[in-house]
């Protein structure tokens, strides 16, 4: 981890765990689908520490992350409140505009 | 039931099928968004037909077509349930609803049909839905036959482990695979584990406990299912950063032989794999397509793809390889030279997502 410094608490629990010894604790992305046991936060850099193997373009990987609640924090929750969110969106590369922000019902 | 044959290539499978006059040949069955099943002839590069499954609720998933080919079960409906269409026809002919009542229950993608075709076993994730709160029950394996209809109903169930995504039953149809933090092997009548081999707890000299995405079960057309691990080794100085190492996990569906072999220093990511018929070469795709040599687990070559895709398959003979999932179309490429053969584009271009999906021959 050396010349890494982490940005978020995410990142430095893991930072904790390495110097720790406890690395193999974190077991992200290990056979885990689904909205509730999924605690990836999303892809913020590639496992290069880059960005260039990322899913290209962005629009190939939304549905593929969003249909399992891969990335619960950034797209609406499609298993529990939002269930119709991109119900009218079949094509990610030519409906992205028409995917709205999303805010609870008062 | 709405659904619609595209044109003569469509209605000649179905006719070829039903008097056998036309030799067989392999085709492409993949889903997308909101409610398709395709089925496509990689040879003429076409869409044969389209059909509209019914109730899909916005989501298709993983594909697992019956031994004789005639019906393609698909899971729909945000993983609550399983529909089987009819590939010829265009009909749904299967339903198995996981929910019932106050219980929700997910299949996270795990789930296969038997080799006699007469069983689909699923694993399912219920929950209880409380007024005020989510109460998580165990998971478990339910078996539905294949011949109850549009509303079958579980005919045995039995315990599973958690953080199962991957399910593959054996060759002689007595017992099935479960691909999780390990990997479990279960008896099919009585649900009893017979064993389990690491994946998370494996047994590979230096090498961290790996990393694995995999959720596209495909074994056509070697019989064995394979799928990229990643993990780390101690550097070679001793000193420094730990080497990250991507290997090839292979499981042989008939003899159950399971191997890992690293194949390079991590250099490019890759979602899933599949080996070609004599089990030599390997092709692995994300936004790159790699080919690995399985004798002497080296990469021998890998090109850069016009976009990212989830799936790989392979033709029957060995000489295609097909890119697929994620967007709205699948590639075709030449297993010798990787050159671009063709392309075929799914009607409406609407997404794969993460269906998984598969080569049959009829």
């Amino acid at each position: 981890m050396s010349g890494m410094k982490p940005t978020n608490k995410k990142a430095e629990l893991l930072l904790e765990a390495a110097s720790a010894g406890h690395v193999q604790e974190v077991v992200a992305m290990e056979s885990v689908a689904g909205c509730a046991t999924t605690f990836d936060p999303g892809w913020e850099v590639d496992p290069f520490g880059g960005v260039a193997s990322l899913c290209q373009p962005m629009e190939a990987d939304l549905y593929g992350c969003s249909d399992p609640c891969w990335w619960p924090a950034q797209v609406p929750d499609t298993m529990n409140t939002y269930p119709n969110w991109d119900a009218s969106s079949p094509s990610a590369q030519n409906d992205w505009r028409e995917l709205d922000s999303v805010f609870p019902k008062k | 039931m709405k659904f619609h044959v595209l044109a003569a290539a469509g209605l000649g499978l179905a006719l070829a099928t039903a008097a056998g006059a036309k030799a067989k040949q392999d085709y492409i069955v993949t889903g997308a968004k909101p409610d398709h099943m395709f089925v496509l002839d990689p040879t003429a590069k076409t869409v044969v037909a389209d059909f509209k499954i019914p109730n899909a609720n916005s989501w298709v998933g993983a594909i697992v077509p019956s031994p004789d080919a005639r019906v393609g079960y698909v899971l729909v409906n945000k993983m609550e349930s399983i529909s089987g269409i009819d590939l010829a026809s265009g009909k749904e002919v299967f339903r198995a609803n996981l929910s019932s009542g106050d219980e929700r229950v997910k299949c996270l993608f795990a789930f296969d049909v038997t080799p006699d075709g007469k069983e689909l076993i699923v694993y399912e994730v219920p929950v209880k839905l409380g007024l005020s709160e989510y109460q998580v029950e165990e998971t478990r394996f339910a078996v539905f036959k294949t011949a109850d209809g549009l509303d079958a109903k579980p005919v045995r169930q039995f315990p599973a482990p958690r953080r199962v995504h991957t399910l593959l039953n054996r060759k002689d149809g007595k017992s099935f695979y479960a691909i999780g933090f390990d990997l479990y092997e279960f008896d099919r009548q009585s649900g009893k584990q017979l064993g389990v081999r690491g994946i998370r707890n494996w047994d590979y000299a230096n090498h961290s406990i790996p990393d694995l995405l995999a959720f596209w079960p495909v074994s056509e057309p070697s019989g064995s299912f394979a799928t990229p691990l990643y993990s780390t080794v101690p550097p070679a100085a001793g000193k420094g950063e730990p080497v990250a190492k991507t290997a090839l996990m292979t499981l042989d569906l008939k003899s159950g032989d399971l191997q890992y072999h690293d194949f390079e220093d991590t250099s490019a990511l890759i979602f899933s794999s599949v080996l070609n018929p004599t089990k030599t070469e390997a092709f692995g795709v994300y936004s790159q397509l790699s080919k690995i040599d399985m004798k002497s687990n080296t990469l021998t070559k890998r090109i850069d793809l016009d976009h990212t895709y989830y799936a790989v398959l392979m033709s029957t003979d060995g000489k295609e390889v097909y890119a697929a999932g994620a967007m709205c179309n699948v590639a075709i490429f030449d297993t010798a030279t990787l050159d671009k053969k063709g392309d075929i584009r799914l009607p409406g271009c609407t997404d794969q997502s993460i269906t998984s999906p598969r080569v049959i021959r009829r």
